[in-house]
């Protein structure tokens, strides 16, 4: 009972701990912001460069746990041709880790590797990149779900079929989604397909429900690595380094996401004028009264004003840019590349 | 690794046969409602299933083959997945059903393919259609093929749709299908099946009551999972017919998960599976696990290596120890001789698995039915007392043997034929004696019902003896005899055997119940690393990086990491310190201020060997490595960037983790 106790005593402290971090909304810090400070904001490659100078420290106790996980590397692949796949988590970039896996033991049989962090990747590509690669099939499916279809008949029909799926990072922005875990979970299922993944969010299990975990079939691994997220952090945005100019799929959605219903359909008319016109070079971009007389005819704004002030909005969120013609028009541009804005658009398709 | 996945084969073979079986009653019930069903309403079966959404899959598959051979071949299994929408209801709908038909009679029919490719005009009209020209098919088909399906099938089957889980269908496709259909019911005979993993209430929650009425509805209710446990147990762990066993404690970590967790069969087959695959991969003495007869083949081919391996054995050392010393030596010594005596302790080994289980389940039934069940309820948790330690020094045991004294003749007589039949189903040779001693306990029982009268005789007479008296003196005097009596009395002829056979079957325990921990070479037949178990298969990723950026010690072995307590060395990596400073703050965190600190704790380590040329140039890469380790916290999740104030960000957890 003196256990329960302390256990007790230390639920009701957690509890404690949370209803004091939230309860008063004033919150106590310093004015201080990094302009003031005197120091020259850094890029991406300057970061990289000054990070190469620093040397990394205990690199000889990493290198022993690294060798720690390495010794596993059999019992894994016995595991996942019994069945089950494997997951590890833990501190530090698996990367590397997995990276090694793949190059001892996978070196002839078929394999996938698969980029979690990337901050564009997507279901589809994944699954297509088993469609045409490894059962090279040419042909395009209507949708995910008929894609994961054909594959699993194909496997199923075809025992030789095997294929190793390594995913960097599962509990990425773009694969945390629950039809993206749910394709995934279904592919894992098969007997012919050997998963192993690595997570670092400390809320990864939570997009996990019973039927995928059963799906899944997990084993956990710790693999505590403490190597640096280098590949992992270079795609994350964040608040200290300077914004590169082009736009990743991940922010932009993220950014849409926060705006109003009718914001969102104002972005999607100009991405779908956009992508119409794509095959065309001379194309200036949307002007801004066809814009306007299109937005009106689909309900989205009521006056001239409401669009100027969403169109400001997008263009300090860097989501459009405008461009005066010869003729002095104002035209719109979605400063994104094509593949992105498909790939955007076919997504809120899907969330919709 | 053969015999490995022979074992779990085997076991697979089982658990599928013993699910089937538990489930087959049930299903007959459901297929004989089907049967029966026909009125204007759509007859609708709810399924109750249970939590345990894992588990079904088995159930549906195995309801839809009986369904098939019996009843209809028209049988469409809908996951809300696959369903968002009443369009992809329909395409799936029509895809499964036109699919089915094709299965049964193998018609390799051009329309149907046609069909089938064409799934965009998936209509009810077109369902109808596709469905009357099937049944006229059928009826207008050559005698043959009359035959056997009429035989097998009525003359206008049902069409059988299956909601595989009701929760998570969206309420509006669930309730557009079902007006849909009923207004079609008169040319298109439907059934509905709906799995419900919660309770029944959830179809009225679900349904608005304008299309329940629509339903005809009947409630069917599945076994629950803690009984399929308690038999899964007592088929694969309380038999010798499985020469692999699970420790104490293994057994207890994976009861554990399946209590406190999920209710979830297929994850404890999963860690039984798991328990397979880890002993025989790191236990080298595994190979002996098997049948006894294989195993003495085996022990024949042993190596002197893996004899080197016995010998190292915690639990024959200990037998070592206890034999003579010129016995010790050539045990110690002699490869063969060796082998000789692994051969008999196998065997001994076997003989008391056989016998243990047989005596564990005598004395469960005088266990289970005592009041508060001092030893529990379930065989299983007799199993696990008996296996952790001695069972009869405990208290539990001690109070329950108390409370068989005094059970009364009635339950002690059933409970004795009880164990009578479990001893003579048992393979093992040593009960005859067992029985015929018991046996002979029941006669005396019988013999003991015709005494009884004679007792109550001697009672009633005391009783008449002090109604007689009325004197005050002599009635205390006759109340004191009366007690001494009482007290000095010798006890019934009942009570002595109830003593008895009490204190037999306490032998009978002491005997054969003896933990496994005590047996000579358990060590390879028993698996009881319950950590691995528990890390792999209940991980706890959030603990592990806890661990990891409070005591990095515990990972990297360097002397400088060391420290005591909640303090952290500064030498750690940066972003165990970034960490530490982290939670020291409130809900939003200041980067310029997080920045200075991080900064001084670092220069305190690098301070006295950088020189202040180059300090602009160490301020850049601490800078550096800074944004580093906020970025590794934000990809952990433990900050996110926020917008209440410029250049903050929000904290994510709270407290020390």
């Amino acid at each position: 009972t003196l256990g329960k106790k302390i256990k007790e005593n230390k639920m009701s402290n957690l509890v404690e701990e949370y209803f004091e971090a939230h309860s008063s909304s004033k919150v106590l810090t310093s004015d201080r912001t990094l302009q003031k400070l005197q120091k020259r904001r850094l890029n991406q490659q300057t970061l990289h460069d000054l990070l190469k100078k620093a040397p990394l420290a205990y690199a000889a106790e990493i290198k022993e746990l690294n060798q720690q996980h390495e010794s596993l590397f059999s019992k894994w692949m016995l595991q996942l041709h019994l069945g089950f796949n494997i997951v590890l988590y833990g501190l530090g970039s698996k990367r590397d880790l997995l990276e090694k896996f793949r190059t001892s033991m996978l070196q002839d049989s078929v394999h996938l590797v698969v980029n979690g962090y990337f901050p564009s990747i997507t279901v589809r590509s994944i699954l297509n990149s088993i469609t045409e690669e490894v059962l090279e099939h040419i042909g395009t499916f209507r949708s995910p779900l008929d894609q994961l279809e054909f594959i699993v008949k194909r496997f199923k029909e075809d025992s030789s079929l095997e294929l190793y799926v390594l995913i960097h990072n599962l509990d990425s922005q773009m694969l945390r989604g629950e039809r993206s875990q749910q394709i995934l979970a279904q592919l894992s299922s098969l007997p012919s397909i050997y998963l192993i993944a690595s997570i670092d969010h400390i809320n990864a299990p939570l997009m996990w429900d019973q039927a995928k975990l059963s799906l899944y079939n997990w084993l956990w691994y710790e693999t505590t690595t403490f190597s640096p997220y280098v590949e992992e952090t270079s795609y994350e945005n964040s608040l200290l380094i300077q914004q590169s100019g082009s736009l990743a799929l991940s922010s932009l959605t993220h950014v849409l996401r926060s705006l109003t219903l009718n914001a969102r359909g104002i972005f999607r008319l100009l991405a779908q004028y956009q992508l119409e016109n794509k095959d065309n070079p001379s194309y200036p971009g949307l002007s801004f009264q066809d814009f306007y007389q299109q937005c009106r005819e689909a309900f989205l704004v009521n006056s001239d004003l409401t669009l100027r002030a969403q169109l400001t909005e997008f263009r300090d969120h860097k989501l459009i840019r405008t461009k005066r013609g010869a003729d002095g028009v104002e035209y719109l541009l979605i400063p994104v590349d094509d593949s992105t804005l498909t790939d955007f658009l076919e997504k809120e398709d899907e969330d919709a | 690794q053969q015999i490995q996945e022979d074992l779990s084969k085997q076991l697979f073979d089982n658990l599928v046969s013993f699910l089937r079986r538990s489930h087959s009653e049930f299903q007959e019930k459901t297929t004989e409602w089907t049967c029966r069903m026909k009125s204007k309403e759509i007859p609708t079966a709810a399924l109750v299933l249970g939590v345990n959404v894992t588990d079904h899959d088995l159930t549906f598959r195995s309801l839809s083959e009986v369904l098939q051979n019996n009843i209809t071949p028209y049988i469409a299994l809908l996951e809300a997945k696959d369903c968002p929408g009443i369009k992809n209801l329909m395409q799936k709908l029509m895809g499964q059903l036109m699919n089915c038909y094709v299965d049964v009679d193998s018609l390799e029919d051009e329309d149907y393919v046609q069909v089938s490719q064409n799934r965009v005009r998936c209509s009810m009209t077109s369902l109808i259609n596709w469905y009357k020209s099937v049944t006229k098919k059928t009826d207008s088909e050559t005698p043959r093929k009359k035959r056997t399906s009429s035989s097998r099938h009525w003359q206008s089957p049902p069409v059988v749709v299956i909601f595989r889980d009701m929760e998570s269908f969206t309420t509006k496709v669930l309730q557009d299908f079902i007006v849909i259909s009923s207004q079609r019911i008169h040319e298109l005979p439907l059934v509905l099946i709906f799995g419900i993993a919660t309770s029944p209430m959830i179809i009225h929650s679900l349904l608005p009551h304008s299309v329940s009425s629509l339903l005809c509805i009947e409630l069917f209710q599945s076994i629950s999972s803690k009984d399929h446990l308690s038999t899964l147990i007592d088929k694969l762990l309380l038999t010798a017919q499985f020469p692999f066993k699970l420790g104490e404690k293994v057994l207890q970590v994976l009861i554990n998960i399946f209590l406190y967790h999920d209710f979830s069969i297929q994850n404890f087959i999963k860690g039984f599976q798991l328990c397979i695959v880890e002993h025989f991969y790191s236990q080298p003495l595994s190979v002996l696990c098997c049948r006894l007869v294989d195993a003495k083949k085996r022990v024949d081919s042993l190596s002197h290596n893996q004899c080197e391996n016995i010998r190292r054995l915690p639990s024959f050392r200990r037998y070592v120890e206890s034999q003579v010393s010129e016995k010790q030596i050539a045990l110690l010594t002699t490869d063969s001789y060796l082998k000789e005596i692994i051969q008999k302790l196998l065997e001994d080994l076997h003989v008391y698995h056989e016998n243990y289980v047989s005596v564990l389940r005598c004395l469960h039934v005088f266990t289970s039915s005592l009041p508060k069940y001092p030893l529990g309820k379930q065989i299983r948790e007799l199993h696990c007392a008996c296996l952790e330690d001695q069972v009869w020094e405990t208290e539990e045991y001690e109070s329950s043997l108390q409370l068989a004294r005094m059970l009364n003749k009635s339950d002690l007589v059933t409970m004795l034929q009880q164990c009578v039949e479990i001893f003579v189903s048992s393979s093992g040779k040593e009960f005859d004696k067992t029985v015929e001693k018991l046996k002979e306990f029941l006669t005396q029982f019988q013999k003991l019902e015709a005494e009884a009268f004679q007792e109550q005789d001697v009672s009633v007479s005391s009783q008449k003896e002090l109604q007689k008296k009325t004197d005050l003196y002599h009635l205390q005097k006759t109340l004191l005899e009366l007690k001494e009596s009482r007290r000095s009395k010798k006890l019934t002829k009942f009570e002595m055997l109830r003593f008895e056979v009490v204190d037999y079957i306490d032998s009978l325990v002491r005997n054969y119940l003896v933990p496994a921990d005590h047996k000579t070479l358990h060590e390879i037949v028993y698996f009881n690393t319950a950590s691995v178990l528990r890390e792999h298969l209940n991980a706890a990723p959030r603990i592990a990086l806890h661990t990891a950026l409070n005591n990095p010690y515990w990972y990297l072995k360097n002397q400088a990491l060391k420290s005591d307590g909640g303090t952290i060395s500064n030498k750690a990596p940066d972003i165990c310190i970034a960490y530490k400073l982290h939670l020291e703050c409130g809900r939003l965190i200041n980067l310029v201020d997080w920045l200075e600190a991080f900064s001084t704790v670092v220069m305190a380590v690098e301070g006295p060997n950088a020189d202040a040329a180059s300090s602009d140039q160490v301020d850049d890469i601490i800078h550096a490595r800074f944004i580093r380790a906020v970025s590794e916290l934000e990809l952990l999740g433990f900050i996110k960037p926020s917008k209440q104030k410029t250049d903050h960000v929000a904290r994510l957890t709270w407290g020390g983790c």
